[in-house]
């Protein structure tokens, strides 16, 4: 009898069936495919996300013609700058390269796409040449060859702008990296000695990243070498190499879910190999994270070079190298701030114009242009890339309007 | 290590209210996106050639074919993009998306959403079912991107009174990664991988019964 009832007490007690456990164990492939949900879903909280929270996206079809014409005028600029079309019908449009040709690659976010756009006197084509990748956001080109990000692995088409009707099969230049979604979409951007870099977020909001990720690396496609480069880095997705120093420049997305104003996102200048940039440990350079600073301070890491704002998005960062724009603009750093998402009235969506020396002392920041957001959280546009024309225009990547825009200067 | 979310115990009396057919949740006030203008009567029109698996107004008789009726339209519009460039495949689907040009998605979606969502099927609930689909959802959060209701809203899809044999098909394919991409659904299979068969088959009968 007592025996039965202790198996009774036993077998009411509450069981955890082990399909039901939650595993933090990464040296499984299961890990890497699908990260525990609660990492980048569980620090939601309704105070912050309001009770009928709406995904941020443009329409399915983009934004074009009479429509996205009228959008721009709504677009503040300095004197003399104008904005104008330069391509519609590229959905989803991200990261934007330059070919030898004059080819703009541009990448795509959810629609898998990469674009070639080709300017025929004026008149200009847009062109899908590769689909079906996972988010390719990111992409680059160096010496004929188109290199785009695909997650987990960066591909290399050579010879690229003389087969945009066929595609070669990519060469798989880099494979040693993660395979999970959350924040695993590339940028990607070469300095003059042929080593790429890109940034490997971790697949939380906040968390204690699991090893080789939240990484700034830079990998040399011709011998397959590759280095940490910064340690401690959230989610990046824009960089730049500063054509005076060589330095590599790039914005971070800080965390969600604190509160609307912090902490704030970040531009950071990496001037030695290993730098630490704080994730998880502290944000914005004093805002020790209330669960996972865990006894470190702020003092420990690498301080940010500007602080852009809570919630702005910075995405795409280029140094302006063009001609076109009046001197003073020479070397500044242009950002695209791509918005907010979880901010009850959305901030960024415009680009911003950081004046630094190389050193980045006497760093200032103004906007540049702005008016993409119209009300509260109404979007008609958000900047996702920027990139530097031949004639010295600045090129606009708007992946809700699915354009790309042109920003020129003419008195 | 995290305190617990206010959202999560908020979608259970909410749940349950429905689960006592008291009372259906008020749809969200929504702002349309700012987008070309749809073409409700050329959207009715193209849908004619959908209807053979969709069926007619939108509801499907079809055993894995989900009821477009009453869906959000961004989110139709979404889907169509994504089986256009590529992103989602389904061998029915690809060939027709093929052809439809950025005018036919935007009045097919619009065209879509204005119809009435369809009825949950008839006959009595099993409570202890509909119990058991409530903990799923609470455990996976469904209403934080699908809507307290699972209305949807915009590119999150409307789930409720969608047919039991498509919700337990989709989560299936999300968890084996036959279905994966496309924008926000970039979390589904992340979502639906550590679900067990009971839980999406626990989930899609609450759902297929919420109208």
């Amino acid at each position: 009898m007592a025996v039965a009832l202790g198996v009774l007490i036993f077998a009411s007690a509450p069981a955890i069936a082990a399909d039901q456990l939650i595993h933090y164990d990464s040296s499984n492939k299961a890990f890497w495919d699908h990260p525990p949900a609660d990492w980048f879903m569980g620090d939601e909280n309704t105070a912050q996300k309001g009770e009928d929270y709406r995904l941020t996206s443009g329409p399915a079809t983009g934004i074009s013609g009479d429509e996205l014409a009228a959008n721009l005028k709504k677009i503040k600029l300095p004197k003399h700058f104008h904005i104008s079309v330069y391509a519609d019908h590229v959905l989803s449009a991200r990261q934007m390269a330059w070919g030898d040709k004059g080819t703009l690659f541009v990448g795509s976010f959810s629609l898998g796409v990469v674009y070639a756009i080709t300017d025929h006197g004026g008149k200009r084509e847009v062109k899908t040449i590769l689909k079906g990748l996972t988010m390719p956001t990111g992409l680059a080109f160096r010496d004929g060859t188109l290199y785009v990000g695909d997650v987990s692995k960066i591909l290399a088409y050579p010879d690229a702008e003389n087969h945009l009707d066929q595609m070669p099969a990519p060469k798989v230049v880099y494979d040693d990296l993660p395979s999970y979604g959350p924040h695993g979409w590339k940028y990607l951007a070469f300095d003059a000695h042929g080593w790429v870099y890109t940034a490997i977020g971790p697949p939380c909001n906040e968390c204690l990243p699991p090893t080789s990720t939240a990484q700034v690396r830079r990998i040399n496609p011709a011998t397959g070498q590759a280095e940490i480069v910064a340690l401690g880095v959230r989610n990046s997705v824009g960089g730049d190499v500063d054509p005076r120093s060589g330095d590599y420049w790039f914005t971070e997305n800080a965390r969600d879910w604190l509160a609307d104003d912090k902490p704030s996102d970040k531009l950071e200048h990496i001037t030695r190999m290993g730098q630490h940039f704080g994730f998880p440990y502290c944000h914005q350079g004093d805002i020790p994270d209330p669960v996972y600073a865990m006894g470190h301070r702020c003092s420990e890491f690498s301080p940010p070079a500007a602080l852009l704002g809570a919630h702005v998005a910075p995405l795409g960062m280029k140094f302006y190298t063009g001609k076109q724009f009046p001197r003073v603009y020479r070397n500044n750093i242009f950002i695209a701030e791509h918005g907010s998402w979880n901010r009850h009235s959305y901030k960024g969506g415009r680009i911003v114009r950081i004046v630094t020396d190389p050193q980045g002392k006497d760093l200032t920041q103004v906007v540049f242009a702005e008016g993409w957001i119209q009300g509260p959280t109404t979007y008609i546009g958000r900047p996702a890339d920027l990139i530097v024309a031949k004639d010295g225009s600045l090129l606009v990547a708007d992946d809700f309007s699915g354009a790309i825009l042109q920003i020129s200067y003419k008195k | 290590m995290r305190s617990a979310d206010p959202a999560r115990a908020r979608i259970l009396p909410a749940a349950l209210r429905t689960l006592l057919g008291a009372i259906a949740l008020a749809g969200t006030a929504v702002t349309p996106i700012a987008a070309a203008a749809a073409d409700l009567a050329a959207g009715k029109a193209a849908a004619g050639a959908c209807a053979v698996c969709h069926g007619a107004n939108g509801v499907s008789a079809m055993t894995g074919v989900p009821s477009l009726a009453g869906q959000t339209d961004a989110f139709l519009e979404w889907q169509l993009v994504y089986f256009r460039s590529g992103a989602r495949r389904s061998d029915a689907m690809d060939p027709v998306a093929a052809k439809l040009s950025d005018a036919d998605i935007r009045n097919l979606g619009a065209w879509f959403a204005s119809l009435s969502p369809p009825a949950p099927p008839a006959g009595a609930l099993d409570g202890a079912r509909m119990a058991a689909g409530v903990k799923v959802i609470e455990k996976y959060r469904c209403g934080s991107c699908h809507q307290r209701n699972f209305a949807g809203l915009d590119q999150a899809a409307r789930i409720a009174s969608q047919r039991e044999d498509y919700l337990e098909k989709s989560l299936g394919d999300f968890k084996s990664g036959t279905r994966r991409g496309g924008g926000a659904a970039g979390a589904m299979p992340d979502v639906a991988f550590p679900m067990t068969h009971e839980e999406i088959g626990a989930v899609a009968y609450y759902l297929s019964r919420h109208p």
